[in-house]
């Protein structure tokens, strides 16, 4: 080595001091006389407290050939209610601290409110107004609708919003829901009108079919008398199972180019399904796929990254998209595994060359012991940090929700890792990236990319417009 | 409900120590025994513009070789390390400064200063020629997937290009060109490194569950025989007129969705009490869901599908306002201008009233009580008045001082500076598709930026 001589006192590597047990927190479960189940969360010093009110309301639920009607409901929840218009709802929200924000996902919409807990019992009492007494004005829907509209060529203009959705589309049967975006699309979108937007609402958002999660600082707030006054006043009939049908997915490997002439980058998606969180073997998958993509110092980043210099990262994650109530749980489960990031148009082939090595190598030989451990010490450790907010807390509470997961299911997973071993996480990770089961979506240049992924012999290879 | 969210608006109760080792190195430490985490933080003072003419992007590039070992940490051993410790880490470079951060569980603060002594004091050890053509084109491709390969994603550098002159150290941002990029050599990175990564041009903060006696034990004993020294060249001087004094323009026809009026208004710097009023005039103007660009634009007008307005504080140069607007449908830019340039001068014209002002206070309040509720938020925000102000205190009582702003203050500054001879202008009109069979190379490019730009991994 070069360089200049070290001028400083150098010390050994120091250890760890004795650490303090942590634990993600579990709610108290409790509900209200209309149906409405409330999980509190005490978070000390976390000011700004985080509501989430999950509708156990599927995508499925929508009617045919109306997809977006239950994002573009969830938006007009704040188009005007009937006490304030739109601009005063909005207006009253922020002069609170609040943000506000509504959408529809596959599994379950949601509402989050975040506000200051000095402020709370207001911003609940203006949630509850959206979600009793909308009124969604013509004006109001239309104006979302056409928003809509000009938002999907924005998001289509980015590379990875088009790589998902085309992925989306190879996966499943055009049939699924799951295969159509979640916003819906230019043709469905456009159908929708506040007619139809007042019926889904008036036929699926009840108190009983949903779920209240606060967390943050509660002391000093009179959390019951709180939402006694707000929520507790939503009224609604009981409401009957959420619609899950199954879903077919799968197929064999195979590349698809989405064409983007002179693009200087191809992004890459690489993915196929696997199941939802029910399943006894997401502990494994979860080290698996750090291991394999999980961070810089993982196998795909080492090569690719800091080896190679192909890209600014790439990452393996895995994406629950339907969680269904046991017991159909864990085979009517639905997750995306996907291996995502973007290259420089040149090294498309090199890069996707040495990613099927990475995932071949990984096959052939296993995870080493160290590395399980260290991702082991990484996705435990790390919990304290994650969870400082009540936010990231709210939200992993409502996404167990969603669901249909216990309530102590995160507490319950950081003793699931660390008793995970490294032959658990190999089969794991080994199973969900297949070299020859998964399906490539690569946006880029096709007259640059084409042949050398053809040469690399990882699937057919088709072109479609960008 | 009173004037403000929190009984001691923006404190908490949180207070902060500071010390100073022999070599310069400045300490701030906050006690927070809530959580078992602690979050330590290091600014050093330099960023982009104090790199040269030729190598734009040099700051940034070097922040990567950081991560590429020292005399006692092999390779990619400070990632491995702190992750396997249970941490996050990374880092960002700005016009300003460059700083490294990690959070740990609370038992692993010693290994986390022991990893920042030993880069800050060993570097050159360690630096070599193949982390640097590997990072150089790690950061490439950064630059590729977020500036030229999405839509707009050349807005931030082109407007920042417009808002200051040619050789203002704010001309260019941090991420550089690729010709600079390519031009930098190993010893233009070990100049950059003897320069100015110096422990007394440089804050550490740590803040969490510590016992401060101990911390400060530790630092001593890891930076503190780490040599001082005075190599580094102040930056240029950043000062210009409060007003530009014409508009600026830039037609851009780009392979983009939709029509797109952006723009960039010189406003006061930061750490002056018109940049708090400042702040207060865009939050009214341009933040959230109800503000009065949203409101005219997006709900009224409907000519918008997105409309908002922010500021990037700057204290070594003009602040910038920062207007975005993305049309909607058939929606010509003169049209959207026009109510843009209306609701300005209204602005100008009369104070906002007593709702409007209590609606941008408390958001701004808000994004105080946000960035103050983690450790590494409040970590940061203390390197942050450390290093630009000379007092981490201010931190604390930051967002006092836009509570303290009257509307017309924010009347006052919306007159003086957002006009339209005080600003830069980019209106894009997208390529038709017979357009778009002209040559390859015209790329598209992606949304605004702040002026911050991560560094290694995410």
């Amino acid at each position: 080595m070069t360089g200049a001589e070290v001028t400083m006192d150098l010390y050994p590597q120091p250890g760890p001091g004795p650490a303090r047990p942590w634990a993600f927190p579990v709610p108290e479960r409790g509900v209200l006389g209309n149906g409405l189940a409330v999980l509190r969360c005490h978070r000390p010093g976390q000011q700004v407290v985080a509501v989430r009110i999950c509708l156990d309301l599927p995508l499925d639920a929508e009617p045919g050939g109306l997809d977006g009607v239950a994002a573009i409901m969830m938006s007009a929840l704040a188009e005007g209610t009937s006490e304030h218009t739109a601009e005063e709802f909005a207006a009253e929200l922020e002069r609170c601290g609040a943000t506000f924000d509504a959408g529809a996902d596959y599994q379950g919409a949601r509402v989050s409110l975040d506000v200051p807990g000095s402020r709370l019992p207001r911003a609940l009492g203006l949630l509850a107004e959206a979600l009793r007494t909308p009124t969604f004005p013509g004006s109001g829907v239309d104006r979302l609708v056409h928003n809509r509209l000009d938002e999907i060529p924005l998001e289509m203009a980015n590379p990875g919003r088009r790589a998902a959705r085309q992925l989306a589309q190879e996966l499943f049967p055009a049939s699924a829901r799951l295969s159509r975006p979640r916003a819906g699309t230019e043709d469905t979108v456009a159908r929708i009108d506040e007619k139809g937007v007042r019926a889904f609402y008036q036929a699926h958002v009840r108190p009983a079919a949903a779920t209240a999660v606060v967390v943050g600082d509660l002391a000093g707030v009179d959390l019951d008398a709180a939402l006694a006054g707000t929520l507790g006043g939503w009224a609604g009939d009981d409401a009957g199972p959420a619609p899950m049908p199954p879903v077919a997915a799968g197929g064999t490997g195979r590349v698809v180019i989405v064409d983007r002439p002179g693009a200087v980058q191809t992004q890459l998606l690489i993915g196929r399904t696997g199941p939802d969180r029910h399943d006894r073997v997401w502990p494994a998958l979860l080290l698996g796929t750090y291991c394999l993509g999980g961070t810089l110092t993982s196998r795909l980043d080492r090569v690719l990254r800091e080896e190679k210099g192909y890209t600014y990262g790439v990452r393996a994650f895995q994406r629950v998209l339907r969680s269904p109530a046991p017991p159909a749980g864990g085979a009517a489960g639905v997750s995306l595994l996907a291996i995502s990031g973007s290259v420089d148009t040149a090294s498309t082939g090199p890069a996707l060359a040495d990613t099927w090595q990475v995932l071949r190598t990984l096959a052939a030989e296993g995870l080493t012991e160290g590395e399980r451990d260290t991702a082991v010490q990484n996705l435990v450790g790390i919990a304290p940090l994650e969870y400082e907010r009540a936010a990231s807390v709210a939200g992993t509470l409502a996404d167990q929700v969603d669901q249909h997961l216990p309530d102590d299911y995160q507490a319950q997973l950081y003793p699931r890792l660390a008793g995970t071993g490294t032959a658990e996480a190999t089969a794991a990770v080994t199973a969900a990236f297949p070299v020859n089961g998964l399906v490539t979506i690569l946006v880029g240049d096709t007259s640059q990319i084409r042949a050398p992924v053809e040469a690399l012999g990882i699937g057919d290879v088709t072109a479609v417009t960008g | 409900m009173g004037p403000t969210a929190t009984q001691k608006p923006g404190s908490g109760g949180l207070a902060a120590t500071e010390h100073r080792l022999g070599n310069g190195l400045r300490l701030v430490l906050s006690e927070d025994h809530l959580n078992p985490v602690v979050a330590v933080c290091l600014w050093y003072e330099v960023g982009s513009r104090y790199e040269v003419k030729g190598r734009t992007g040099l700051a940034h590039l070097f922040e990567h070789l950081m991560f590429q070992g020292s005399a006692q940490v092999k390779g990619n051993g400070h990632f491995e390390l702190v992750q396997g410790a249970g941490g996050s880490l990374n880092g960002t470079t700005s016009f300003e400064r460059t700083n490294y951060f990690e959070t740990m569980p609370a038992h692993q603060l010693e290994l986390a200063l022991w990893l920042e002594a030993d880069r800050m004091g060993s570097l050159l050890a360690a630096l070599d020629e193949e982390s640097l053509q590997n990072q150089r084109d790690v950061v490439k491709n950064e630059r590729r997937q977020r500036y030229d390969n999405v839509p707009y994603g050349t807005a931030f550098e082109r407007l920042t290009a417009l808002a200051y002159p040619e050789g203002h150290p704010y001309h260019h941002t941090p991420i550089g060109s690729m010709a600079d990029l390519d031009a930098v050599t190993l010893d233009d990175a070990r100049a950059f490194f003897r320069a100015n990564y110096a422990p007394n041009n440089a804050v550490l903060a740590v803040v969490g569950d510590i016992d401060p006696e101990q911390t400060r034990r530790w630092a001593e004993k890891y930076f503190g025989s780490i040599p001082p020294h005075d190599a580094k060249v102040p930056p240029r001087d950043g000062t210009l007129p409060d007003v530009i004094g014409a508009e600026l323009r830039e037609e851009i026809r780009e392979k983009v969705p939709a029509r797109a009026l952006m723009a960039a208004y010189r406003m006061p710097r930061d750490g002056t009490r018109e940049c708090d009023a400042a702040e207060l005039a865009v939050t009214v103007l341009g933040d959230g869901m109800a503000s009065r660009l949203y409101n005219r634009l997006v709900r009224r007008d409907r000519t918008a599908i997105s409309a908002g307005f922010g500021l990037l504080r700057l204290a070594g140069a003009p602040s910038l306002g920062w207007l975005d607007v993305k049309a909607s449908g058939g929606t010509q830019i003169p049209q959207i201008e026009a109510a843009v340039d209306e609701e300005l001068a209204r602005l100008g014209a009369e104070a906002p009233g007593a709702e409007e002002m209590e609606r941008a206070q408390a958001l701004v309040e808000r994004g105080w009580l946000d960035r103050l509720a983690t450790v590494a938020g409040r970590a940061d925000e203390l390197c942050r008045y450390a290093v630009l102000f000379g007092d981490p205190q201010l931190a604390f009582t930051a967002v006092n001082r836009v509570l303290a702003v009257t509307a017309e203050e924010v009347r006052a500054v919306a007159a003086a500076r957002l006009r339209p001879d005080n600003r830069a202008v980019l209106a894009y009109e997208p390529l038709t598709s017979a357009d778009s069979a002209s040559p390859a190379g015209e790329q598209a490019g992606a949304a605004g930026g702040d002026g911050e730009r991560d560094g290694a991994g995410r």
